[in-house]
């Protein structure tokens, strides 16, 4: 049934919301939970959801992104019926292939899509921290004979005004869509995951942009496009764990919550396990005056300080004397004696010299930059 | 100019009795070591790091666990399309039938012969495992190069007082060659100053290793690889190349034990893992490892995937370990899924995988005989335990 059904992963966007962190690479790349990066868990939900063959399209600082994503065999998508490909912009007789919108960079991938020969165009973003089944919403999506189903989440009135929302009637037939809405009909929110029908989206496309070009974005083009166009639109709610994470805020609250035990996210079950590039590096090591409580450590850390709710990443070093709190220290970040950290993101190979503060507040959290320097060895 | 190409042979047919029940279901190349790796992972991470890309493991028995961790040889690189792994199984002859015995002799060198045949190699390292280090192959290689000795064995400097009977020394002249590799139980002289502990590595050229394979196959020789390098050591002029770096003989429970919590001493940890040469591994997919409030591990290497709610003192954790609330472990070496229930205490302990060793018990070994768990045990009862004090 799945080989029918093409992944494409919308890895693109520059994530300006995440600030700092999203400078020299792109959202998808930014680490979590001490040992994945955001596209690891839609990849692993591809890989356990039998969808074997999986575009990745980037276009926005990618080098990291695509180091690691490689030949896609960390999630197991190396198959012979199968594969990752990333696909990035080129150019071409017609001009360059840059992308938009979500909608164009479909429609800029066209040749890619139809060398796959799918039925179903399963469309995902790589900036979401969710376990899902793939191949459920597909089982629907062919029960509703449906051209386009779009996966929703059920949100709180004031979450809606940051989504997409889905106004459905009795059979969950999408009848209207609303952007932000200040007052929203409905609790049905896009996920921003859809399956369409590939000859359908495929015609519709080609035929937008050889006149107005209107269809550049899912959401604001499209959608509204398939709805005035009668085309069967059905929303699919996803009931588990599912976190955007495309701000600071979303990021640091995510990884908080990755720490807890009883997270809904069940990182540890091993019936759906979420796949990373996995570096080889010696055991963590923790000294005589190190003291971890409530905490998630990873491979080729060096801790010697205080760590209480927070989060190393691989090859991370805490110096003695040093104070980690309520916070996320990605990749290679180094803090040195007697630091503090608190309600912080520490971005990748950034360096927390001695002594020095980092604080933040659960409202306001601080945020270092990849290779940022904070004190310590500053001339 | 094209640089020499070499292949390497990993013997891992080397003597397990004094590592039961470690070895039970393992030959010691596979022993688990430093929370993360196997004694191979070492002699592999050498060749890689050395550009080697032929390479032959010599097994005792069907070589399931060894062909589990190698695989296709991915995690070392060695699933290229030039050379590549091989695996030749079952040269134990203690499993053998006499009359299998019998169609072995005049054939028991083919599957190493065949292998080298078609490396088309210049030279060729033969090594064990048993001697954990990080040595540098190709500085080896450049050493032999220069020097026109038949073959060169690796040696390490150590005090008369560390060297243990199991342990073989190379017998070197005042120029520095070697004459012999003698196990120390039969060294004539009593050392005073720091001898040349073997490694346990070779390296000759192929066409006189494949000589050397021959005439043996036609002596009907069933004798281990080792046996055979320390024969021909004897026989032909021996370069003795100094490795310098963390040294660990693993040869008993004892030894495997101390060199485990060796790695808990900064220096050790360095000169093993923080080099520009990198030791490799099989990947695994798991996730962080949990510390709980109230949870105490100090002194230690943890591997990832593990919940520790306890206290954890001075030992090495492999993935996937679990320590209950209340448990306090003190010089432990635990190996990969294995749990420790609350209110336990373990004391110098070796756990194998995939034990349970239940709430409330007592385990203690002492230093010199650490108290083993075996693999896929489950302790639940003091009376099924014997604490040594």
């Amino acid at each position: 049934m799945c080989e029918k059904m093409l992944g494409i992963i919308l890895a693109g966007g520059q994530g300006t919301r995440l600030g700092k962190l999203t400078k020299g690479t792109a959202k998808p790349a930014v680490p979590f939970g001490g040992r994945y990066r955001i596209i690891d868990f839609t990849l692993s939900n591809c890989a356990n959801s039998d969808v074997e063959t999986v575009g990745v399209i980037t276009q926005y600082q990618p080098l990291e992104l695509n180091a690691h994503i490689g030949d896609g065999a960390s999630w197991g998508l190396n198959g012979l019926n199968g594969g990752v490909t990333v696909l990035q912009p080129f150019s071409s007789s017609e001009g360059n292939k840059f992308f938009e919108g979500t909608a164009h960079a479909i429609y800029q991938n066209i040749e890619y899509i139809d060398q796959q020969h799918p039925q179903y165009l399963l469309v995902l973003s790589g900036d979401h921290i969710y376990k899902m089944d793939y191949r459920a919403m597909l089982r629907y999506h062919q029960a509703k004979q449906a051209s386009l189903t779009v996966g929703v989440i059920h949100v709180t009135e004031k979450e809606a005004r940051r989504f997409g929302m889905m106004n459905t009637d009795a059979t969950e037939r999408i009848i209207d869509f609303e952007e932000k809405p200040q007052h929203p009909q409905s609790d049905k929110a896009s996920m921003g995951i859809y399956i369409f029908d590939w000859p359908t989206l495929r015609r519709y496309l080609i035929q937008s942009f050889a006149s107005d070009k209107s269809l550049e974005d899912f959401g604001k083009d499209v959608i509204p496009f398939y709805l005035s166009h009668n085309e069967a639109v059905y929303a699919y709610a996803f009931r588990g764990y599912w976190r955007d994470v495309g701000t600071i805020q979303s990021l640091w609250q995510a990884n908080m919550e990755f720490l807890e035990p009883d997270n809904a996210l069940n990182i540890g079950d091993r019936n759906w396990r979420i796949y990373s590039k996995a570096a080889v590096l010696p055991p963590m090591r923790l000294t005589a005056t190190s003291q971890v409580n409530h905490a998630m450590v990873v491979d080729s850390c060096y801790v010697a300080g205080r760590v209480d709710h927070s989060i190393l990443s691989q090859q991370v070093i805490v110096g003695a004397g040093s104070r980690i709190m309520d916070s996320m220290v990605m990749p290679g970040a180094t803090i040195g004696e007697g630091a503090l950290v608190d309600h912080a993101l520490i971005g990748e190979d950034a360096v927390v010299g001695d002594g020095a503060v980092v604080q933040g507040t659960r409202q306001q959290v601080a945020v270092v930059g990849y290779h940022e320097v904070i004190g310590g060895m500053q001339v | 100019m094209r640089p020499a190409s070499v292949s390497a042979i990993i013997n891992l047919l080397e003597p397990a009795a004094a590592l039961a029940p470690l070895t039970a279901a393992r030959p010691v190349g596979m022993l688990p070591f430093g929370g993360r790796y196997r004694l191979i992972d070492f002699r592999l991470s050498s060749i890689v790091n050395a550009g080697i890309k032929n390479v032959l493991v010599t097994l005792p028995r069907s070589g399931r666990s060894v062909a589990d961790h190698l695989r296709s040889g991915h995690d070392w690189n060695l699933n290229t399309i030039q050379g590549g792994l091989f695996l030749s199984p079952y040269n134990d002859l203690k499993l053998i039938a006499p009359e299998k015995k019998l169609a072995l002799i005049h054939h028991y060198y083919d599957d190493s012969i065949v292998f080298l045949k078609r490396s088309h190699s210049e030279y060729t390292v033969v090594m064990s495992t048993r001697n954990v280090g990080n040595i540098d192959l190709k500085a080896l290689l450049r050493y032999h190069q220069e020097r026109d000795s038949a073959i060169t064995a690796v040696y390490k400097r150590i005090a008369p007082d560390q060297l243990v009977a199991p342990n073989t020394v190379l017998s070197l002249t005042a120029t520095g060659l070697a004459t012999a590799v003698v196990p120390l139980k039969q060294v004539q002289w009593q050392p005073t100053e720091a001898v040349a502990k073997s490694m346990a590595v070779y390296l000759l050229s192929t066409v006189d290793l494949i000589d050397l394979l021959q005439a043996a196959n036609q002596r009907g020789d069933l004798v281990n690889l080792e046996q055979l390098m320390r024969q021909a050591v004897a026989q032909n002029q021996t370069n003795a190349f100094e490795y310098t770096g963390f040294q660990a003989n693993i040869h008993d429970l004892h030894s495997y034990f101390a060199a485990n919590l060796a790695l808990l001493d900064d220096a050790n940890f360095r000169a093993l893992f923080e080099s520009s040469r990198r030791i490799y591994t099989k990947t695994h997919n798991e996730i962080p490892t949990y510390f709980a409030d109230g949870a105490r591990c100090h002194n230690c290497l943890c591997g990832p995937g593990g919940t520790i709610a306890g206290q954890v003192r001075h030992s090495v954790l492999a993935r996937n370990v679990s320590v209950a609330a209340g448990a306090v472990v003190t010089n432990a070496v635990i190996m990969a899924g294995s749990r420790v229930g609350a209110g336990s205490q373990l004391t110098n302990v070796i756990v194998d995988k995939d034990a349970v060793i239940g709430p409330n018990l007592i385990l203690k070994g002492t230093p010199k005989q650490p108290l083993v768990i075996q693999k896929g045990q489950q302790v639940f009862q003091q009376t099924e335990v014997m604490s040594r004090d």
